[in-house]
């Protein structure tokens, strides 16, 4: 069949992101089914060590470096790949669902005029190369299935933590460097700075796992036990509207509607009562544990696991108890 | 076209814009309006920065003359919210004001109609003594002719604003034993300095609608000046109150109607996630009759209650049927609080759930606009007459 | 300044929406105008406030223009809605096909819009407008400045681990993110004003677009089914006392859930 799989490999200050490789591991069985080739897009500046951890991982490496792409900008990222989509003819182009992600593929499905499945949290692909994917609707209350037309290539971004990374990938990569052509005349915009959030932590959107307070934590100083119990877990904290609103905790840690959907494979929830705002963000979490005093609370209707208690007496319990547990392998 | 039950879309975007306006200036308030039984000050200047209270006055004094029908959906969706907070807008924006509007000399209207419309002044209408409610021909507030204007003498009881009011529409009489003939309405404002005025009484705790203050006012021989007399001839106020009756009563149909939905829509969702004998009770048929019967009655008295404020805003007569809209909203509220208490079930009895609020809040809707007993009386004697 | 702000009329966020048949939604009759272009509006009227000019609000709406007079009922100077049957079944890319024929040529400095509508959840439209019209966007904004004498705009966008602050020339697109403004509660002086708007209604003839590139003939995915969100298994409850119950959760996680 002709035509190539191909994954935006979007890379962060020279280290390649974690979804693009979850990308890769599934893009291979994709590629493998339909006997197209699996091809890596990597864009940036200095790019060496992104290149050798993506080699495993794919047939192609399409490799653009350049000064002018070490920071992500929709105006030189954009036609760069778009002309080298127009060049090769990708089937399906997939990236993960990030702020570049995006920022950049909606904008490349409309100047290419092909088909685009935003935010997709499943994702499959027929014999005959047809992609499909499946997507929530109305902030998770309803899914769907997608179908694309004709178009290709088959655009489609995907949620963190949907697919998990090959342990044991064993492709080698034809490297094949793209020459960088500067728009200079193109009236573009510049990035001034970026701000580092004070902590380190994965995003809530990205974390594997992620652990939340909600209004039952009664004041913004107890969330001290959230964290300590996070970085045993080496987890991410968020948390629910209600503590935002209270100004204790950040709008980039509300996990649901106007905050942001989680995929994480453990999320743990205390303190939190299960608004449907706040459910709807989790639907797509492998694992929930939920502890709440109120044995009536919602969100036991929506977790896996469930403990009806005081959030402080089982969190430091719970943090003390992870301690020893993840220690003694 | 006859028989057009829609509202058209232009009314459905207001409705829209004022259900939101309260679920984001109330509704986040709403047990704490009703727990602190104060004024919300902060809350009034808000809402009257929106412009809500110059609803039914004219352009020129700062308000915006809407119809009939657009008021009543303003009613109901406030309503909604804090009931509290409701009844004193209400009070500002139809029974405290429309006196003066209509009756008021213009320099009354710029020193008190344009402020109120503002909200820089509290207004409110008094009817009520000791020993007269519904029954106007007992009122013995008095209003005696003097030289320049009138000394009046009285006590008015249950003063929605009463206690933070400038300026009050006062029922008196003029001769006790002219009865309903006797009846006039007078601008009073509040004592100070300068001017003569009623003082604040007792001031009344209630049961429900907590944040909206209510008191006596009290009238210790106050003089105030002919042009405060508002009407137009001596002895027509019961033909004046007659003006605006059909209107408070479709509102408080509208008021009833919004508890009612509050408190069965929050029952709802309890039934729904309580569990009892290994089912939510929404499965239950004893459970269920309950909110069919709500759901019926719900509906009749919606219907109703739009058909009169159709009525009124067509000009067309319709006493009887706004007392019976009153009167059937009411009733139906008292059924819908009821229920939705015994749905929750023991929690009922928790201040910390909703339904006791609904509860303590409708029940002064039978009394408001005249109560039932007296209304079912006026009514069967009109059913009964030929 | 000219200023345009898109807006969609979406479900309100509390409607129930169900799966009825495989291909077909019933949602409760709530509608609302989108969250996020009411803040794209606000911040509009801000612009608009400062430096004076001109807001129109622009929507896609064969049957409600609600968000246009929502928009208006803010403050926005004018509402056009772009109607026809044709564009029915559009997918994004349709819509903003509609859209950028009709600011197309027009002289504007800012366009706003929403980061994404909360019914499909998108996040496409603004995007595939700033493409078409070749003008450059940001997607996600947290603040604004606006330099109209330099032509540039300033602002910051969320990035995962922080924030990114870039610098535009105008004209641009620029989608709103929530915390960018709080929206403003509207007069009723102007609530009354939108009520007797006239919106102006535009259609696909008078942009000069074929039918076949919008509707489902000029979609570019269509969905197949849709289902309800997958249901978990009851809960199961530890019941064990403090501090069995912390150490049976832990074991059940490692053992049974696999996720530590």
């Amino acid at each position: 069949m002709p035509g190539e799989i191909w994954v935006f490999a979007e890379q962060q200050e020279g280290k390649v992101k974690k979804i693009a490789l979850e990308l890769l591991s599934a893009g291979a069985l994709f590629a493998e089914k339909t006997g197209q080739p699996l091809g890596a897009l990597l864009l940036g500046s200095e790019l060496k060590g992104a290149t050798e951890s993506l080699i495993p991982f794919a047939d192609k490496l399409y490799i653009w470096d350049d000064p002018e792409l070490a920071v992500y900008s929709s105006d030189t990222y954009l036609p760069a790949m778009a002309a080298l989509v127009r060049e090769r003819g990708p089937s399906v182009l997939l990236g993960g669902a990030t702020s570049t992600g995006k920022d950049l593929f909606p904008r490349l499905a409309a100047h290419l005029r092909t088909g685009y499945a935003p935010d997709c949290t499943a994702l499959t692909i027929e014999d005959d190369g047809s992609l499909v994917a499946t997507r929530p609707l109305f902030g998770g209350k309803v899914f769907s299935e997608v179908t694309f037309s004709d178009d290709r290539p088959q655009m489609a971004l995907v949620r963190s933590n949907t697919f998990s990374v090959d342990p044991n990938p064993k492709r080698s990569a034809e490297v094949f460097s793209v020459p960088f052509v500067s728009e200079s005349a193109r009236a573009k915009k510049k990035v001034l700075a970026r701000e580092k959030a004070p902590d380190e932590r994965v995003d809530i959107s990205e974390a594997e796992i992620v652990v939340a307070a909600g209004r039952g934590i009664k004041a913004p100083e107890n969330f001290r036990i959230i964290e300590e119990l996070a970085a045993v877990l080496k987890a991410s904290v968020g948390t629910t509207r209600a503590t935002v609103d209270e100004g204790w905790r950040e709008l980039k840690d509300q996990i649901g509607k106007s905050g942001k959907n989680i995929s994480a494979k453990l999320y743990m929830a205390f303190g939190i009562s299960g608004a449907i705002h706040h459910v709807l963000g989790i639907g797509t979490c492998k694992t929930v544990v939920a502890v709440d005093s109120d044995p009536n609370a919602l969100i036991f209707n929506y977790a896996d696991y469930g403990i009806v208690g005081d959030l402080f007496q089982i969190v430091p319990a719970l943090t003390e108890e992870l301690k020893k547990t993840l220690t003694d392998k | 076209m006859a028989l057009d039950f829609t509202f058209t879309e232009e009314q459905e975007f207001f409705r829209q814009t004022i259900r939101d306006t309260v679920n984001r200036l109330i509704m986040p308030r709403v047990a704490e309006l009703d727990e602190k039984e104060e004024f919300p000050w902060d809350l009034w200047k808000e809402f009257a920065a929106l412009g809500y209270l110059g609803l039914r006055h004219e352009e020129k004094y700062g308000g915006m003359n809407t119809d009939t029908i657009t008021q009543m959906i303003f009613y109901e969706e406030l309503a909604r919210g804090s009931c509290g907070f409701a009844m004193s807008v209400t009070m500002q924006i139809l029974m405290g004001t429309y006196f003066i509007a209509r009756f008021g000399n213009e320099e009354i209207k710029q020193r008190i109609l344009v402020p109120a419309i503002r909200g820089e002044k509290i207004g409110t209408i008094c009817f009520t003594e000791d020993q007269s409610g519904s029954d106007l021909g007992g009122t013995r507030t008095l209003a005696t002719k003097v030289d320049g204007g009138w000394r009046i003498n009285g006590r008015k009881q249950w003063i929605t604003n009463g206690p933070i009011a400038d300026f009050a529409t006062v029922m008196a009489t003029v001769d006790p034993k002219l009865g309903l003939k006797g009846l006039n309405f007078f601008l009073v404002e509040r004592k100070t300095e300068k001017r003569d005025g009623f003082v604040s009484g007792q001031r009344l705790h209630k049961l429900g609608s907590r944040c909206s203050v209510t008191g006596e006012l009290v009238l210790d021989n106050v003089f105030v000046p002919e042009e405060n007399f508002l009407g137009e001839e001596i002895g027509k106020g019961v033909q004046y109150a007659g003006e605006i009756l059909n209107e408070v009563r479709v509102m408080t149909a509208m008021n009833a109607l919004a508890i009612a939905k509050g408190a069965m829509d929050d029952a709802k969702g309890y039934a729904q996630n309580r569990i009892a004998f290994g089912n939510p009770i929404s499965k239950y048929q004893l459970i269920r009759e309950k909110f069919a019967k709500y759901w019926a009655w719900y509906e009749a008295a919606w219907n109703y209650a739009y058909k009169c404020a159709w009525m009124i805003q067509n000009r067309l007569p319709c006493t009887n049927e706004c007392m019976m809209a009153k009167y059937f909203a009411t009733e139906m509220c008292m059924y819908a609080v009821e229920e939705a208490m015994r749905i929750y079930g023991g929690n009922a009895f928790c201040t910390e759930y909703p339904p006791q609020r609904y509860w303590r809040d409708a029940k002064f809707l039978l009394y408001g606009g005249g109560t039932h007993e007296v209304l079912c009386d006026y009514l069967g004697r009109v059913f009964l007459k030929d | 300044m000219e200023i345009y702000v898109l807006v969609k009329q979406v479900p309100d966020p509390e409607a129930i929406v169900k799966v009825k048949g495989e291909t077909e939604l019933e949602i409760e009759n709530k509608y609302f105008t989108n969250f996020f272009d009411e803040i794209a509006i606000e911040a509009g009227l801000k612009v608009r406030e400062k430096f004076g000019g001109k807001l129109t609000a622009l929507s896609v709406d064969n049957r409600r223009a609600d968000a246009l007079r929502r928009a208006i009922a803010m403050g926005a100077d004018e509402a056009v809605q772009i109607t026809d049957p044709a564009l029915e079944g559009s997918d994004p890319f349709g819509i903003a096909r509609a859209l950028a024929a009709f600011l197309q040529g027009k002289p504007f400095d800012l366009i706003l819009a929403g980061r994404q509508a909360m019914d499909d959840d998108a996040g496409t439209v603004g995007l595939a407008v700033a493409e078409a019209l070749g003008i450059p966007h940001v997607h996600g904004i947290l603040s604004l400045e606006v330099d109209p004498t330099e032509r540039v705009v300033r602002v910051a966008r969320e990035i995962e681990g922080g924030k990114e602050i870039l610098a535009s020339p105008l004209p641009a697109l620029l989608t709103c993110q929530k915390g960018l403004s709080v929206p403003r509660i509207p007069q009723v002086m102007n609530v009354m004003k939108a009520m007797k708007a006239q919106i102006k209604k535009v259609d696909l003839a008078s942009l000069g677009i074929d039918p076949t590139e919008v509707g489902p003939q000029g979609a570019k995915v269509r969905v197949r089914r849709y289902f309800p969100p997958p249901r978990r298994a009851a809960v199961r409850m530890i019941k064990e006392d403090f501090p069995e119950n912390v150490k049976t959760l832990v074991r059940l996680l490692r053992e049974e859930a696999k996720v530590i």
